[in-house]
């Protein structure tokens, strides 16, 4: 999968992947408060992606809004296995400086 | 008929079918709390959308009569609703000092994870929210599954393999999984919940290596991974 995934937390780089920058758009404006910016970026998602990657987005949108809440809401770590095969790209991308991370690190050591 | 008929937007069968159904569970006496009770915690939720600007109310719409919770429990709601990336661990324990268990607290993390998945949805693809349901009467069934011990997460969990006996067995499907599964094991309906809208609304957990298969129309797996990672990265979801 060649995204680059240093998008994901600056939407501003291309993204690598077709649709995407209205993808992050769409994603950005669906969390945040301004109705006007995400009925907008709606529309952008359906011109671009066509009609059912809206409600596809959307529903992958919520459903990681989801997790995201049952993770921090519980206080669950990463799995070890996960933790060892990611240390690099999670510095890169600045991930170790979440609050949450803490829930990982108190129990596993980052080697 | 689909409770998504107005959208402008095709919405699989699946993905209606399930948030009906979740929807009207959430009036449905659970495992720790009242019909009653679990809507109350759902409107919460709603409400704090609403004072967020992350969800807007329908004019004329009405919206279920608040419960007294204490405080701590109000302001975890509220804060789980509208800022995941803030809930810290002092915030778990204040809800727990103020008189709830780790079964009422999963319980309540289940429903505001699952409640405002719904809303975003709907948000998303530009419909009113979903009424939230009448409550129905009955008592929670406060069956605690006895294998759920302290591990890694703040509450106890169901451990993989043998030690999760039958429940687990069933609930992980016979395969290790990780904590994001596995962390509201300690209200088994709220995980089944949990897995059932990731089934419908990212992919069927089994399919998740294989990176060509994408269970949305008109999207590609990357795009798919591309506004979980932004989503997830918002709100600075570790895991």
């Amino acid at each position: 999968m060649d995204v680059n995934l240093r998008a994901l937390i600056d939407p501003s780089i291309d993204v690598g992947v077709a649709g995407g920058a209205a993808l992050l758009d769409f994603s950005d404006t669906l969390l945040g408060p301004n109705r006007v910016a995400l009925d907008r970026a709606r529309t952008r998602l359906a011109q671009e992606l066509g009609l059912p990657a809206v409600a596809g987005a959307a529903a992958v949108a919520a459903n990681f809004s989801k997790n995201d809440r049952i993770a921090n809401g519980c206080g669950i770590p990463i799995d070890p296995a996960i933790l060892k095969i990611t240390k690099d790209i999670r510095a890169d991308l600045g991930l170790n400086e979440f609050r949450s991370a803490k829930n990982t690190f108190q129990h596993f050591a980052d080697e | 008929m689909s409770i998504y008929d107005e959208s402008a937007f095709p919405v699989s069968d699946e993905i209606a079918s399930v948030h009906a159904t979740q929807l009207r569970q959430l009036g449905e006496p659970g495992t720790w709390g009242t019909g009653t009770q679990r809507i109350a915690v759902a409107a919460q939720a709603r409400q704090a959308g609403y004072a967020a600007g992350v969800l807007e109310q329908e004019p004329g719409s009405r919206e279920p009569e608040e419960i007294d919770f204490p405080a701590a429990v109000r302001d975890f709601i509220r804060k789980l609703a509208v800022a995941p990336k803030d809930v810290v661990k002092s915030d778990y324990e204040e809800v727990r000092a103020s008189g709830l268990s780790d079964e009422e607290y999963v319980e309540i993390v289940g429903i505001v994870s699952r409640a405002t998945n719904v809303d975003i949805f709907a948000r998303g693809i530009g419909v009113p929210l979903q009424p939230l349901p009448e409550p129905q009467p009955g008592q929670p069934s406060r069956e605690r599954p006895p294998e759920a011990i302290p591990e890694h997460a703040w509450v106890p969990t169901i451990p993989n393999g043998a030690a999760g006996g039958e429940i687990g067995e069933e609930l992980y499907q016979g395969k290790p999984k990780p904590y994001i599964i596995r962390g509201l094991s300690l209200v088994p309906d709220e995980l089944r919940r949990h897995v059932t809208l990731e089934y419908a609304q990212y992919l069927p957990i089994p399919r998740i290596l294989d990176m060509e298969y994408s269970h949305h129309t008109g999207l590609t797996r990357p795009q798919v991974e591309v506004v979980a990672g932004r989503v997830s990265s918002i709100n600075e979801c570790f895991f």
